[in-house]
């Protein structure tokens, strides 16, 4: 206790300057997510489990759970592989790797997600497409596929447009961590005469591996909510194959204006993505413990 | 103390700037197709600015965040003034909300009341009581591209009539190898699927709902050879692009002036669209009354303004209202865009511009255009409808299947 009052009066200035943020934060999330949670037990002003029971007993609910797992699991692994591999690949020393870094971490990251869903959605384009019109010139197909009206190739094709633009942002923690990795380390393993197999797992990987924990956990935290993409190109469709939490919450809420339904589904959202959180706070706390 | 003297006078410039934004203006949001339409919008409100004195502040918002806007707004209990419905429902879901006004008992006793279309006001009517005053409309119908059919060997002039003529005639204009198809079938998980399969449903003779919209009413031998044909026109004759069901019809009609799609549902707001889609297609595009099994169908579309309940300026918006559905403003829309079609009977007929074999044809079919049933649950039912056309198109379930699964969801949704 004496040491708390001893530390608030060594830190004063900055538990205060704290505070406008935490007003803030109250404000603009916590208030929400509690109004979400009151609403989600509520019908007609009055108290009910109606939306909660409506959830888990909708025929779709399971269809979407699994849909949402695997946009989830897809895109996570997806961009944790090639963020990884463009990280290395950048790591290395060429001429005009400033300018390739630049270009390949920055643009999809900042390109804003309406373009990204547009211009995805012309590339899958069954007609006028480019991806068709790649594959079927170097012979991988013989006739266009129908990308975005297909369940399965639906699945896939906003998993593979999430993955290219979230995969940058991976790549910038992968590049930044790789690059505490002193250059003496590499040198000395070949001398040691290792090969780049080896110098990865005994050298790269050590050193990146707990950045990889921690990233994996916020781009699952992102992707199980991410809505502008897969709205954009799909709407959810075909036949619910890419309807996912938000997409549905979404409709709930602002299709059929049934916002009690859909704060449910928010809440349900919100408490899976708190579990992560603190699994990913206990992993972060736990090493700054180390 | 001068530090928090700066921040109280902040504090009172942004208090008296709010008040200033909620000053004694009338607020108009106009949705839809807006684009092209901006001067003269502009010159409406000047005109009404000049005539009664009122301010209006106005707002121009696209159709894609419309809905999504005006949900916001009102919810946060700030909503416009005056505002548009769609007439695909709209009106009758925001009063079941209370977001909107009555405006019974001012139709009752206004003169514009007689002169709207009669089927149009089912539209806007929400417990007997009517909440709109509907501003302009349009109905759904066969649109095709005479080059193809020229190509084809099909007599432009001549466009198919029932719904074997129509198979005959897409088998014909289809060429895979090519990539040119005979008819597009919306599929998209969107309003539009719902509309092509109300066409097809009410062209076999079948209704969606119960005539008090109380029930489904459209798992009959009907609804079902309706379901079948829609979505075999994709599935089995393979008519319809392979991606069909991404697609409805704005994709469609772009297809359509690239010379790709032959035949597809549209209406009078794509004359303009299509020719600026491909300026060669003039002339060389025709609409018909859309293809049936038992009777002649269409679905209507359109806008009708709306007053929100919250509005201090009810007076001055319905004053707005009656303005801008007046036959003056009218002839004024038509002479500077030959369209779109008026909720008014008098200026349809007398408008010159009109008297052309396209607007002939959507006059002719808009006596047979059915309403979309004017419930505040209609957002969902669409909804359900999409699935199940959804659900056949892309073989997930079968049409008996998937319109028995869709009855019953409606059903649950209208409380039963």
């Amino acid at each position: 206790m004496k040491d708390l009052r001893g530390d608030y009066r060594r830190n004063s200035f900055a538990y205060r300057m704290l505070i406008p943020y935490l007003i803030l934060l109250a404000l603009l999330v916590v208030y929400p997510i509690i109004t979400n949670f009151v609403v989600s037990f509520q019908q007609d002003n009055n108290w009910s489990l109606a939306n909660w029971r409506y959830l888990f007993a909708n025929p779709d609910f399971s269809k979407i759970g699994f849909n949402t797992l695997i946009w989830t699991v897809g895109s996570v692994t997806l961009q944790l592989l090639l963020g990884c591999f463009v990280a290395l690949l950048l790591n290395q020393e060429f001429r005009g790797r400033a300018f390739f870094r630049a270009i390949i971490l920055v643009l999809p990251w900042a390109t804003p997600d309406i373009v990204v869903a547009v211009a995805w959605q012309w590339m899958y384009n069954d007609m006028y497409g480019v991806i068709n019109d790649v594959l079927f010139k170097l012979g991988l197909i013989d006739y266009y596929l129908p990308w975005l009206a297909e369940p399965t190739l639906a699945k896939i094709a906003v998993i593979v447009a999430n993955t290219w633009k979230g995969f940058a942002l991976s790549a910038m923690f992968y590049l930044a961590a790789l690059q505490t990795v002193p250059y003496e380390l590499h040198e000395a393993a070949v001398v040691d005469g290792a090969g780049v197999f080896r110098r990865f797992t005994s050298v790269t990987w050590p050193i990146l591996k707990p950045h990889v924990i921690t990233t994996t956990m916020l781009t699952t935290i992102w992707t199980i909510n991410y809505f502008p993409l897969i709205f954009t190109m799909t709407g959810g469709g075909p036949a619910n194959a890419t309807d996912t939490f938000v997409t549905y919450a979404y409709r709930q809420g602002f299709r059929f204006l049934e916002f009690g339904r859909s704060a449910s589904m928010s809440s349900l959202t919100f408490g899976i993505i708190l579990l992560i959180s603190l699994l990913y706070m206990t992993v972060l706390l736990r090493r700054e413990a180390e | 103390m001068r530090k928090s003297t700066v921040v109280w006078t902040m504090l009172l410039v942004l208090l008296l700037s709010v008040s200033a934004f909620a000053q004694d203006r009338l607020v108009v949001w106009v949705g839809g197709h807006v684009v092209e339409q901006e001067d003269t919008w502009n010159k409406i409100i000047k005109d009404f600015s000049a005539a009664t004195g009122i301010d209006v502040e106005y707002r121009l918002i696209g159709f894609d965040v419309y809905y999504d806007t005006l949900v916001t707004a009102f919810s946060a209990g700030r909503g416009p003034d005056v505002t548009f419905a769609d007439l695909g429902g709209w009106a009758p879901t925001f009063a079941a909300q209370g977001w909107i006004e009555s405006l019974e008992d001012r139709l009752a006793t206004a003169d514009v009341t007689e002169q709207i279309w009669p089927n149009l006001w089912p539209t806007v009517t929400y417990q007997g009581e009517r909440y709109g005053l509907p501003w302009y409309t349009d109905c759904r119908v066969l649109m095709y591209n005479k080059i193809m059919f020229e190509e084809a060997g099909l007599d432009p002039d001549v466009p198919p009539v029932t719904w074997d003529e129509l198979l005959e005639y897409a088998k014909i204009l289809t060429d895979p190898a090519k990539m040119q198809y005979g008819y597009g079938v919306s599929g998209k998980r969107s309003e539009v699927a719902t509309l092509g399969y109300m066409i097809f449903l009410h062209g076999a003779g079948g209704e969606l709902l119960t005539e008090d919209y109380s029930k489904a009413a459209f798992n009959t031998p009907e609804g079902l050879s309706a379901l079948k044909f829609y979505t075999e026109l994709h599935t089995t004759h393979k008519v319809s692009p392979p991606a069909t069901p991404s697609y409805g019809e704005d994709d469609f009609r772009s297809m359509m002036a690239q010379n790709r799609v032959a035949m597809a549902i549209s209406g009078p707001w794509a004359f303009p669209l299509i020719e600026m889609a491909n300026p060669d297609i003039k002339g060389n595009y025709a609409v018909a009354i859309h293809p049936y099994s038992a009777e002649p169908a269409s679905v209507l579309g359109g806008w009708a303004s709306v007053v929100s309940s919250s509005s201090t300026k009810k007076e001055e918006a319905w004053k707005f209202i009656d303005y801008i559905t007046s036959y003056d403003v009218w002839r004024m829309w038509l002479e500077r865009h030959g369209g779109p079609m008026p909720s008014r009977m008098d200026v349809s007929f007398d408008a010159p511009e009109f008297d052309d074999p396209k607007w002939e044809v959507i006059l002719e079919a808009f006596p047979y255009a059915k309403v979309r049933p004017p419930v505040p649950e209609w957002p969902e039912i669409s909804d359900r409808i999409q699935n199940m056309v959804q659900n056949v198109i892309t073989g997930q379930v079968s049409a008996e299947d998937a319109i028995a699964e869709a009855e019953k969801e409606i059903n649950t949704i209208l409380g039963h």
